[in-house]
């Protein structure tokens, strides 16, 4: 969501190569981003190539700037070394 | 304040991407021989149509080169925005060169401090503009190539080496480095097709 986070839309090979992950993997996650709205998925064909191009909705954005506020709270609240 | 700073890191992450292929490294490479290649043949025009054919030429090797092995992903629009802008700057700075060395060489009553260390001055405009390039993309190696550049005035000045061979030294040696990364990124990333739902 991360990668999505900084991108307007970005492809399924993109995303493969920036995380690293294999390729059900990926596609696991995404197909459980979608169904909880977070993120849409078109996809298409490059003449007889499979295409898929993914973006993360308005509710996915909000999700993940929650995400990024707890993540920082809790960061902020870890008691000094 | 961290997730800020990663977030960040990604987007650099991303943005850096699209240099990693060297095809600029080659087009900045071929654009400095070229303008070797025009002083020596006295073809002023050169620079110019190479500017212009090559950089179309890059955007259609990037589609099918470049995206087929990383993927595409597509900036905001604002981020688009800004990227458009530092390229229109780019471009009018490029172009204010070229006009200048017209202008100047058009002219047949320049100042002779103009004349004596013309070639410093204009190495160090296009130096100055790769060095621009460089902090925008952050990417470093544009920096020794802004230094290579500026190095063909200074053996020309002070050595005796001729001015058009420091462009075309200069060319030759970032196009070479191009090419490298470009062999390195091809290894490193093989062409790969999205697998369709029941091709396993």
């Amino acid at each position: 969501m991360a990668y999505l986070y900084v991108v307007e839309v970005a492809d399924f090979l993109f995303l493969l190569r920036q995380t690293g992950m294999t390729w059900g993997n990926l596609s696991a996650h995404l197909s459980k981003l979608e169904t909880a709205g977070y993120v849409t998925i078109e996809k298409e064909f490059l003449g007889k190539k499979p295409h898929t191009i993914a973006r993360l909705t308005d509710q996915g954005r909000n999700a993940f700037e929650e995400y990024r506020g707890t993540m920082k709270r809790v960061l902020d609240n870890l008691p000094a070394k | 304040m961290v997730e800020d700073i990663i977030l960040k890191e990604i987007q650099r992450k991303v943005y850096m991407t699209f240099f990693q292929d060297g095809l600029w490294d080659i087009f900045l490479g071929i654009f400095i021989l070229g303008w070797g290649l025009a002083i020596l043949t006295n073809a002023t025009y050169l620079p110019g149509v190479i500017f212009i054919g090559l950089y179309f030429a890059i955007w259609g090797t990037k589609k099918r080169l470049t995206y087929s092995r990383i993927g595409y992903a597509r900036f905001s629009a604002t981020s688009r925005r800004r990227i458009t802008t530092r390229f229109v700057i780019l471009g009018v700075a490029v172009l204010l060169v070229g006009v200048m060395v017209a202008v100047l060489w058009g002219i047949g009553t320049r100042p002779q401090w103009l004349a004596n260390y013309f070639p410093l001055i204009f190495n160090g405009i296009l130096a100055a503009i790769v060095c621009f390039i460089a902090y925008w993309a952050r990417v470093n190696r544009f920096y020794l190539y802004a230094v290579l550049i500026f190095l063909g005035a200074v053996l020309h000045m002070w050595m005796g080496v001729r001015w058009e061979f420091g462009f075309i030294g200069a060319g030759g040696i970032i196009v070479l480095i191009g090419l490298g990364i470009l062999i390195i990124f091809l290894r490193k990333y093989p062409k790969m097709v999205e697998e369709t739902p029941n091709s396993e």
